[in-house]
């Protein structure tokens, strides 16, 4: 399809910096980049995850990539004045310190065209109402990879509707020991069970 | 009575001193430490297949030494032997004597990393940077390294849960010198092999433990009692 799709898809993420660089010096915009080469080569990469082809490494490399192409996309994409496909707060719940599967559907999201807000671990519900608040949130992903931390998805579901921003703002979760039920029993407006359909379902929420 | 102990390579240690002691005879077969990062719904298809594997006609109960272990356990089916779990999150609340204590640490110590003598000695030998160098290139195997471990950033202390059943100061040590190569503070606390005892000593009170008659299976509650069982 062309470089910078292959460089993504093959995480490769020097080529990926360069092909970006060639594209914008040839006159390619911004956006067409975005929309055209990288939302389709990180749909590829969650197809070849979905179908088990590729495994979290891939996944790591190929948004990692995406990151380095997006190092010098995002600057013009922000002067251009384009809409993201939403604006996403994300973290994980209070307590809970693992990352790793937040951070890659942030980079799945990111290289989807959301705007993302990453709070990082160990996120108190009120860090997540001013956040939601303060970016105009429109799309809240909440991560938690305990059994013992999964209840403080519940409260701070509780907190963003307390705060009146379940109309502004869709709240979807994820984490290995969370199930399409618990989502169901909290309140969730959405489940994702892996980083690949995250991208999915964010759009589909976000519509 | 004669029962069937499934347990974690984890508690190697402490599950043949308890088994050792009960007034029962326990067969005890362990299971790869792996299957923790295995993800849930793997680790549930490893743990059926060797419940169903005990013979219902030599056997009274099948005793897990594994706690909801991050949904591991969560949709387990008792087939023809009643199967008893302990209610606990995961083996550091099974060494630490109860989701109680456990929850009361774990609130109070923000950021632990904890270490028992299982912990340390089993599945650490693995140099998992020169495996995925060797498999991603040096610069992406590198990346994918930090990236796995980036998580550690955010811990602040490492507890080792001393049981009373080490030979010798050598365990404890390891982990305090393991904290100050991270930088972290280091504490030792006492472990409580009292649930795991009654475990394999066939004292399950209903507050600490879910015994999971044949037709049904486990659910996770996420409330105070963990788990409870529901018809299959």
């Amino acid at each position: 399809m062309s470089e910078l799709y292959d460089a993504i898809v093959n995480g490769n993420a020097p080529a990926a910096a360069e092909a970006a660089r060639q594209a914008l010096e040839a006159g390619v915009t911004a956006l067409d980049l975005v929309q055209s080469h990288m939302v389709p080569a990180m749909d590829e990469v969650g197809r070849r995850f979905e179908c088990e082809d590729y495994f979290v490494p891939e996944l790591l490399l190929a948004a990692r990539a995406m990151k380095a192409a997006l190092a010098l996309i995002r600057p013009l994409l922000a002067s251009s004045g384009a809409e993201p496909a939403g604006r996403v707060v994300i973290g994980t719940v209070k307590g809970d310190l693992h990352d790793i599967g937040k951070n890659i559907v942030a980079s799945m999201l990111e290289g989807g065209g959301f705007e993302i807000t990453d709070l990082g671990a160990d996120v108190a519900p009120e860090k997540f109402v001013n956040a939601v608040r303060a970016n105009r949130a429109n799309l809240v992903c909440l991560s938690a990879l305990l059994t013992v931390t999964m209840p403080a998805m519940k409260t701070t579901i509780e907190a963003l509707s307390a705060a009146g921003l379940r109309g502004q703002a869709k709240i979807m979760v994820g984490g290995a020991p969370v199930t399409q039920r618990y989502a169901d029993e909290i309140g969730a407006d959405g489940y994702g069970e892996n980083a690949a359909v995250a991208v999915a379902l964010a759009r589909k929420l976000c519509a | 009575m004669r029962l069937k102990l499934i347990s974690c390579e984890v508690l190697y240690r402490e599950m043949c001193a308890a088994a050792a002691r009960s007034p029962h005879q326990v067969d005890v077969e362990f299971l790869p430490k792996g299957l923790h990062d295995q993800g849930s719904s793997s680790m549930r298809a490893r743990l059926q297949e060797a419940a169903d594997r005990v013979d219902a006609t030599r056997y009274e109960a099948v005793l897990l030494g594994y706690a909801l272990c991050g949904n591991g356990v969560a949709g387990l089916v008792s087939r023809t032997l009643p199967v008893v779990i302990p209610r606990a999150h995961d083996c550091i609340a099974l060494l630490m004597g109860g989701r109680d204590r456990y929850r009361s640490y774990f609130e109070n110590h923000p950021g632990v990393f904890f270490r028992s003598t299982g912990w340390l000695e089993r599945g650490q030998d693995l140099d998992q940077a020169a495996l995925l160098i060797a498999r991603y290139g040096e610069d992406n195997g590198r990346y994918l390294f930090d990236e796995f471990n980036g998580y550690q950033r955010n811990y602040r202390q490492l507890a080792y849960i001393a049981t009373g059943l080490e030979p010798d100061g050598s365990f404890e040590r390891q982990a305090r010198e393991e904290a100050a190569r991270r930088g972290w503070q280091f504490e030792t606390i006492r472990g409580d092999l009292r649930l795991l005892e009654r475990l394999v000593a066939g004292d399950w009170d209903e507050n600490d433990f879910l015994v999971v008659p044949p037709g049904w299976r486990v659910k996770p509650t996420y409330d105070e009692g963990i788990i409870e069982k529901e018809p299959a």
